[in-house]
């Protein structure tokens, strides 16, 4: 790779870690923690975060009441876990949510067991421990707001959100 | 001298001695009741009870029906002059959260409660009676007027009931309804007796666990467990009385004197309850006072209203005495509610119910 | 001697007399009544002073709306009274109020002088044509005149129910706003009624499940604030400040409840990705761990004497309701039916045991006896959850959710008969309610 492409990218990288939002926690927002990703930072590079969510998959699904990990995303966890490993300089958190049919203490547990579930398969693939951290939001965090199963499959889910070593 | 002392003698011993022998025999020799009222009760079913109820009592309608109550000429209560002085201080804190010393309220007894008298244990029967009538959905109604009353209606078809209800509580979740139905007290095993609520209506009811209730068809209201009425004596057969005692205690023999008019019969003492019945409000009872049995006593005058004054607490069981008292007060409301323009019972038998004994069971209203 | 004899035997006779003549009583049981709600009659209240005129007649409202509000009592409106109630100190005409139907009257008097508000008032049982327990005053301040009218409504309820009151006290729930994927929350404080409602927290992040202290002066509740669910305890009753309990790194915590000692907390903990049930010491720090098992355990709640608790656990594979020593010991099971049971809370009067269930795509709430017995379900909806129990232990307060897209959350409240279900008023939506104690 040439020098400037690889200064470009260490800039972008920097410029990047200044863009987290700390209270992103708060607000909850599953899809992404970067408020500005440069030009540097698009889909196409692959040791982007956009890359890893659009590409590598940062999201697993999971049936009702479930937290094992299904055969399909398998290799989405593998995607990440090669990443990870290739990207050491950035830390994940990963977070766990639930549908809403459920009470609302069950589904925060039900969900950092999701969270967790992702967690030690990213272990057993290879990704150090003290990089992955866990959160679980239960049922306060759905992306899809309809009361089917459409949307309620979409949020059965763990997100794995990236951020940088350097801030974290 | 001697022979009038030995005479006397023998008279007052002979006398006393027939008096023992008809206190102690006499209650032998007391009539049956007449065999006609139980056997009545007994050959009908629950069943068929339930069934014919049913066909013959018309839907409740859902309003309040308020009792046309005529004002009380003469004031028998008498006129409380209530002096201010009366009225307790009691501290109330600032609200702005100083710990505060306890509101203390200054409650005398409601009513006198005299030493249990020597009533006869009623046996009351263990089945779960009460009936409920059925209310319709009403739009939404910052206060609703339900009223739960012992007339049954016709008992919708079970299927159709659950499936109508339970579409009626989906739709209409949002305005907090309650829905009600009749059960009878008779069905088999199913929560028959449970006011419906807007969960009961779906099908989650068959998942409550089964619960002790007997699955014995209830004696129907009209059987009366109380033992065989004596019937009374006029007082102003006093001198008959005289006479008719002098002959008991004499011979020994222990008829008692002829009653006045033909026995209560079965329907009139169930006008009676069912006109107390329907002023029995166990609404507004604690669930502990729901749990206690009370036996109240009044007197009737000769047109049927009851003596306020007369209404006592006799005994009472299943609560502590303030559960009692809220008891009691429910049942004396009743009696002096429905009784304001006099019971309905039949004036040549006055002498019969002259004195009346309620036993007020909650067991089959309260909530299980 | 034959007229000695006469005498004598007439003697005799009127011994016998009594017991002859001893009339029995007809006898009657009555095993059948009627529910329906008591009519009352609450006419203004006497204003002594001009400054009283408006509380005499606001004090009287609220007192109404309070008793009316049980489901028990109806209200009969003033116009359809015969006689006017316009001096507290003057004899009751019983027949005009017979005459109505009202079977409860309730008279009062107010007066305010500078900045403190007196109170009095009597209350009357019509059919028996007494009063019922004597006349009260309470004093207080101008702003605490509803404290006041709810205080007075509470011992009208309890001298006809026999049953403690319920009207002075508060609820501190979770008023949220927003579509459900943008949802704010934030802590709310208001009367058991909705009245006098003020926000505690800004919604900058998620909190939940507020609870009360034993006394009322405090509440726990979880906040989204460190980034992960943490306790936090909030005093309410002065300095409004709010601290966060001792937390491991990596570790979430949340579900927390006071025991009635008001000094151990019980919660729920997560670590590494399983959950189980704790207690800290607030005063030391100290906390134990109850439960050790690889099944999530969460939701506890604390007996009314502090022996006991009663959580949710899917050990045997679906959430039911287990009972166990505060202490920690052996948990025995109560929930025996068809679905799953969850957040149970514990009666005030120790009889009872308040829960979520699911079942078939449905959620209630209901009650169940200690062992399990006797469960009655007293709701049915899309999304009921959440229940609290007011403090006389027959009235409870949920959550309920709407459901689809433009679904939102409120409080309801239901007896525990299922009778009387209908939405408490909140700001905006309203989740996660907490019913304090009596106030003092």
């Amino acid at each position: 790779m040439r020098l400037i492409t690889k200064a470009t990218i260490l800039v972008a990288a920097l410029a990047l870690a200044a863009c987290t939002d700390p209270g992103r926690f708060g607000n909850g927002d599953g899809s992404g923690a970067n408020g500005g990703a440069g030009a540097a930072g698009s889909a196409s590079d692959p040791t982007s975060t956009a890359y890893f969510q659009q590409s590598v998959g940062d999201r697993v699904l999971f049936a009702v009441d479930q937290f094992n990990i299904s055969p399909e995303y398998i290799s989405v966890l593998d995607g990440q876990a090669t990443w990870l490993t290739t990207n050491s300089d950035y830390i994940a958190t990963i977070e766990g949510h639930a549908d809403e049919q459920g009470t609302s203490a069950y589904n925060l547990a039900l969900s950092a067991r999701r969270a967790n579930a992702v967690r030690e398969y990213l272990i057993s693939r290879g990704v150090s421990g003290n990089r992955l951290q866990v959160v679980s939001y239960g049922k306060e965090r759905p992306i899809e707001v309809c009361s089917d199963e459409a949307c309620y499959t979409k949020n059965r889910r763990a997100v794995t959100v990236l951020s940088s070593a350097l801030t974290g | 001298m001697n022979n009038r002392l030995d005479t006397a003698t023998y008279l007052s011993g002979a006398g006393h001695l027939g008096l023992i022998a008809w206190i102690v025999f006499g209650g032998l020799f007391t009539p049956e009741p007449l065999p006609f009222d139980v056997t009545q009760v007994s050959v009908m079913s629950g069943a068929e009870f339930a069934a014919l109820q049913a066909t013959s009592r018309t839907p409740q309608s859902t309003t309040e029906i308020a009792l046309p109550e005529t004002p009380e000429v003469s004031s028998d209560a008498p006129d409380t002059t209530s002096p201010p002085d009366e009225v307790s201080t009691q501290p109330v804190p600032d609200i702005s959260g100083t710990p505060q010393p306890d509101v203390v309220p200054d409650i005398a007894p409601l009513a006198e409660v005299e030493p249990p008298e020597l009533a006869p244990d009623q046996p009351a029967p263990p089945e779960d009676i009460a009936v409920l009538a059925p209310d319709v959905q009403e739009e939404a109604v910052p206060n609703p007027a339900e009223r739960v009353a012992p007339e049954p209606v016709a008992e919708p078809d079970p299927e159709t009931a659950i499936a109508d209800v339970e579409q009626d509580a989906v739709t209409e979740a949002e305005t907090g309804e309650t829905a009600q139905e009749t059960q009878e007290a008779q069905a088999p095993e199913e929560a028959t007796t449970e006011i419906v609520t807007e969960a009961t209506a779906a099908p989650a009811r068959s998942i409550r666990p089964p619960s002790n209730r007997p699955s014995a068809p209830a004696p129907t209201p009209a059987a009366q467990p109380a033992p065989a009425e004596e019937p009374e004596t006029s007082a102003q057969e006093t001198e008959s009385a005289v006479n008719a005692a002098l002959a008991e205690a004499l011979a020994g023999s222990s008829e008692p004197s002829a009653p006045s008019g033909p026995p209560m019969s079965a329907g009139e003492r169930d006008s009676l309850r069912v006109a107390v019945s329907n002023c029995w409000n166990v609404g507004a009872l604690s669930t502990e006072a729901l749990r206690t049995t009370v036996v109240v006593a009044v007197r009737l005058a000769e047109d049927g209203k009851p003596l306020p004054g007369s209404v006592k607490l006799l005994n009472s069981s299943g609560g502590s005495d303030a559960a009692a008292n809220q008891a009691f007060g429910a049942a004396r409301r009743a009696i002096i509610r429905c009784g304001a323009s006099g019971y309905d019972l039949p004036a040549e038998k006055y002498e019969q119910w002259r004195e009346i004994e309620m036993t007020f069971n909650p067991e089959g209203m309260r909530l299980k | 001697m034959m007229r000695y004899l006469a005498t004598v035997l007439v003697c005799f006779g009127m011994l016998l007399l009594p017991v002859t003549v001893n009339s029995e009583p007809l006898r009657i049981t009555i095993d059948e009544g009627i529910i329906e709600p008591m009519p009352f009659a609450v006419p203004d209240f006497e204003a002594e002073n001009a400054a009283a005129d408006a509380y005499a007649t606001n004090i009287a409202r609220v007192i109404a709306e309070d008793l009316s509000g049980t489901g028990l009592f109806r209200e009969l409106p003033s116009s359809a009274f015969i006689s006017q109630v316009t001096d507290f100190g003057a004899a009751i005409q019983y027949a005009d109020w017979k005459a109505i139907n009202a079977q409860a009257l309730i008279t009062g008097a107010v007066n305010v002088s500078g900045d403190t508000l007196n109170v009095k008032f009597r209350v009357y049982d019509v059919f028996s044509g007494a009063e019922l327990g004597n006349g009260l005053q309470f004093a207080g301040t101008l702003n605490g005149w509803r404290r006041m009218a709810h205080k007075v409504a509470d011992a009208v309820y309890s001298r006809i129910t026999g049953e403690g009151g319920y009207f002075d006290s508060r609820v501190v729930f979770v008023s949220e706003t927003g579509p459900k994927n943008d949802r704010k929350k934030r802590l709310a404080i208001m009367d058991y009624d909705g009245a006098n409602a003020q926000f505690l927290t800004g919604s900058e992040a998620i909190v939940l499940a507020p609870r009360f202290s034993p006394t009322g002066d405090r509440v726990l509740y979880t906040s989204y604030e460190s980034g992960f669910p943490r306790i936090y305890v909030l005093d309410v009753g002065g300095t409004q400040n709010s601290r966060a309990l001792e937390q491991q790194e990596g570790t979430m915590s949340f579900a927390p409840r006071f025991a009635p000692d008001g000094q151990t907390v019980v919660y729920s903990l997560t670590q590494g990705g399983n959950t189980d049930i704790y207690t800290l010491n607030i005063a030391s720090g100290g906390t134990t761990r109850l439960t050790n098992t690889p099944s999530i355990e969460t939701a506890p709640s604390y007996s009314p004497d502090g022996s006991q608790i009663v959580f949710e656990s899917d050990r045997s594979g679906t959430q039911q309701l287990y009972t166990m020593p505060a202490s920690g010991g052996e948990a025995r099971r109560i929930s025996f039916g068809q679905g799953r049971y969850g957040t149970p809370v514990w009666s005030p009067r120790g009889d009872l045991v308040a829960f979520t269930k699911q079942n078939k795509g449905r959620f209630h709430i209901g009650v169940m006896r200690l062992d399990g017995s006797e469960e009655r379900l007293l709701t049915a909806s899309f999304l009921d959850e959440g229940p609290t129990w007011a403090p006389n232990g027959r009235v409870i307060m949920f959550t309920r959710e709407t459901q689809g897209a433009g679904g939102v959350a409120s409080l309801y409240s239901v007896d525990i008969s299922g009778r009387n279900l209908k939405p408490v008023r909140t700001p905006e939506g309203g989740s996660d309610p907490s019913w304090s104690p009596l106030q003092n």
